[in-house]
């Protein structure tokens, strides 16, 4: 009996359902995130852009200085400029590397664990925002300012690398690991995956803290298997040298020694033939020549695009894995 | 207009409550034939009651031909309740009678006993409640 | 026969390996009732609205409300927590304003509003700034504006003072009233709810002790006062106590009670402290519902 003496409630099937208007609120409530997050980004560029601009000049022309000094004892070139070059190089390089740990810090902690942890999150399923939008929303807006952003400074750092590589000559080699990283686009890859580990860790978890903690280091795992697999994400190029020369090459590094009269390979005993002891090991050992495996250059884009592509794969499969936990807590009905 | 006042601890229905205090409201004249009564969601708002209990309530009063239900409209009271007006004899005889009984010593409480037992003789209480052999809640054993 | 608003078969839900938080509950609750759920802590009655909300998922069992999976049934559903989640940054009128918006097309402004304007609340303060009562408040007002066809509240009540506690409750009834809205609130004070609440749940220990209209249950139980030893056989009884010379219980009566026993309609409050106090008593038979579904 309906307890009504007016008319009672339009029954469900009259109900226009609208789409929940969140962007707005997300924009909201993470106010001082995005606010704090833009300032950081803008910060890290314009340090980029003074980087690559009126230091690498004050550096090279210090630099050109000093080796136009020859072995004249009395010289003077500008040595802070580029011990300026080199420290901000350092912090800047530094900053670039950070973020994909800030986002996924941040992911994990303010983003979902905060939420599952206080209960907003319920707050928001209960009030016509299903689990599976809520958390769409907040992984897509996320993402697409963390790529735009990491991507910038990425983009930034390569630029202002490169317009030093040929003026100042202690430049950071392509394949110094740092480097490697800054100049391409793994940042980008391993933020996304990051955003995907803190989202995961929040509904898991729910606790904001230890979603940030655990979200950071999982950021920090993936960075180190990625990079302990780097040499091997790409066929490498072989260099054989004499034994006199001794192995030869520059670029990454992937394995080096002797290749043997049976066709074989085996570890350098030593570098190079011109040394008496050196040259009887080596004709003990039956080795032929010297060979070093490595990455030219040009394997650059190559290895950067692979081992991107494997975090996005890790971070697409953190994202299915945060969907099934969340339909599995909360018994979302499908078909 | 009807301020209801629900006595939780009194031992009687709310739904009972209601009824006697409407009634008590027309008898004094608040409430007049024509007289929208409250609706159930004022009532409601006013008391935190249950709303069923005022539609029985309402119910029960359109049962008795007080109040009758206008669909859409709400209900409305039908007719007054006879009231002795002051100056009626019975009120005169009732005022000698009480003067009578002061004089010869009775308290109030006795009057009250004796107004009670003849009220029962002339008008017998019909059972309000469906229960057969239960006493109301508040019986103090 | 109308949809239930709620029901519940052999529903269980269980956290982990530790024990079940609720074990086999059936019941069933029509529409347009305001539904009590009493029970001790950790009787399962948080567990039991959540999952009615959809928040969690059963471990067995079904539930279904208005007739749907409570994941469909999601947006008909008004649901507040023990806690009262809000967002602390936001001020009052920005929490009104986002239910409006996560509701597009079903926002009620005006019941938000009047459930927030009786508490004397700035609308510029911020959640973190209110105290427990006005955020009570602010949580209802967001579960009101949805216009749901069912409300499901855990502990609303906690929080209040006397006086906010019998206006928000005047206001839940005026939104049963006009609109038929099903109000289901779990509560520790059963004395308050006996004259707002028609239907009854009893939850202890994971288990449903009692469900159903709060005048049926009342009519079928009996409070006896006999005189001590003597046999309440063949009444199925739910607590009896002996003091002294005198036997008192409260029993189901099947059959007529010998004449030198005093027999009393129990108060609500009585009844559910009776089964609460003997976890072992018999639940009654479901007939009264399977009656009524008959209709």
């Amino acid at each position: 009996m309906t307890a009504a003496l007016t008319t009672p409630a339009a029954p469900a099937a009259a109900r226009p359902a609208g789409v929940p208007r969140q962007w707005r609120w997300l924009a909201r409530l993470h106010r001082p995130s995005l606010i704090g997050g833009g300032a950081l980004v803008l910060l890290a560029a314009a340090a980029l852009v003074w980087l690559g601009g009126p230091l690498t000049d004050a550096s090279a022309a210090a630099w050109k200085a000093y080796n136009a000094c020859g072995f004249t004892p009395r010289c003077s070139y500008d040595q802070s400029a580029i011990l300026l070059y080199k420290d901000v190089y350092n912090y800047v390089t530094f900053a670039v590397l950070a973020v994909p740990f800030l986002v996924a810090a941040w992911a994990g902690g303010a983003l979902v664990g905060r939420e599952t942890e206080s209960g907003t999150a319920r707050l928001a399923w209960t009030q016509g925002v299903s689990p599976a939008r809520w958390l769409a929303s907040r992984l897509v807006l996320p993402a697409v300012l963390t790529v735009a952003g990491t991507g910038l400074l990425a983009a930034l750092h390569r630029w202002a690398w490169a317009t030093g590589r040929d003026r100042i000559d202690t430049t950071k080699s392509w394949y110094d690991a740092a480097t490697f990283h800054a100049n391409g686009i793994v940042p980008v890859g391993l933020a996304l995956a990051g955003l995907a580990a803190g989202a995961l860790a929040g509904l898991v978890l729910r606790r904001a803290t230890a979603a940030l903690a655990a979200a950071a280091v999982a950021v920090g795992v993936l960075w180190g298997a990625v990079h302990a697999a780097l040499p091997y994400l790409w066929p490498s190029v072989t260099r054989v040298t004499t034994l006199d020369e001794g192995p030869l090459g520059s670029g990454l590094h992937v394995g080096e020694g002797v290749l043997t009269a049976g066709g074989g390979r085996a570890a350098a005993p030593c570098l190079t033939s011109q040394m008496q002891s050196c040259r009887d090991t080596l004709a003990d050992m039956g080795a032929t020549a010297f060979y070093r495996d490595l990455h030219p250059a040009s394997h650059y884009w190559p290895l950067q695009l692979v081992a991107t592509g494997i975090l996005l794969a890790v971070a697409g499969l953190l994202t299915y894995a945060a969907f099934r936990v969340l339909r599995r807590t909360t018994g979302t009905a499908r078909g | 207009m009807v301020d209801y006042r629900i006595d939780r601890r009194s031992g009687v229905a709310t739904y009972v409550q209601i009824v006697q205090q409407t009634k008590q409201a027309i008898r004094l004249g608040l409430l007049a034939p024509g007289d929208k009564l409250p609706t159930a969601r004022e009532v409601v708002e006013a008391t935190a009651v249950n709303p069923n209990t005022v539609l029985k309530a309402y119910r029960e009063l359109e049962r008795e031909g007080l109040v009758e239900a206008r669909r859409g409209l709400g209900t409305f009271v039908r007719r007054s309740l006879g009231a002795a007006p002051a100056d009626s004899p019975l009120r005169a005889e009732l005022e000698d009678w009480a003067a009578r009984a002061r004089e010869s010593g009775l308290e109030r409480e006795d009057v009250a006993a004796l107004f009670t037992a003849v009220l029962e003789t002339h008008y017998p209480e019909q059972a309000a409640h469906a229960a057969s052999a239960h006493t109301p809640q508040g019986d103090p054993s | 026969m109308t949809v239930p608003a709620l029901e519940a078969d052999a529903l269980g839900k269980r956290f982990g390996r530790r024990a079940w938080a609720l074990r086999d509950c059936s019941f069933r609750l029509p529409a347009g009732r305001v539904c009590a759920v009493v029970g001790p802590n950790g009787a399962g009655k948080s567990t039991l609205l959540a999952l009615a909300a959809g928040l969690l998922a059963p471990t067995e069992g079904t539930v279904r409300v208005l007739g749907a999976h409570p994941a469909t049934a999601r947006p008909r559903v008004g649901f507040v927590s023990q806690d009262k989640p809000l967002y602390p940054q936001l001020t009052v009128a920005e929490t009104l304003r986002m239910g409006a918006d996560l509701n597009p097309g079903h926002w009620d402004a005006d019941t938000a509003h009047r459930a927030v304007a009786g508490g004397d609340l700035d609308p510029g303060r911020r959640i973190r700034a209110l105290s427990g009562g006005q955020r009570t408040r602010v949580a209802l007002a967001l579960a009101l504006g949805k216009r749901p066809e069912l409300l499901l509240l855990d502990e609303p009540m906690a929080d209040l003072d006397p006086l906010a506690r019998h206006e928000l409750m005047g206001l839940l009834m005026g939104e049963a009233a006009a609109h038929g809205t099903t109000v289901v609130m779990s509560s520790h004070v059963v004395a308050e709810l006996e004259d707002s609440c028609d239907h009854l749940l009893l939850v202890g220990g994971g288990q449903v002790r009692l469900s159903g209209a709060i005048d049926d249950l009342l009519a079928a139980h009996t409070r006896v006062t006999a005189p001590a030893g003597a046999d309440l056989a063949p009444h199925e009884v739910v607590e009896s106590r002996t003091t002294g010379r005198q036997l008192s219980a409260v029993i189901r009566p099947s059959g007529p009670l010998p004449d030198d026993w005093r027999a009393h309609t129990p108060s609500l409050e009585e009844l559910v402290l009776s089964y609460l106090r003997n976890p072992a008593a018999p639940a009654p038979a479901p007939a009264p519902e399977i009656l009524e579904a008959a209709v």
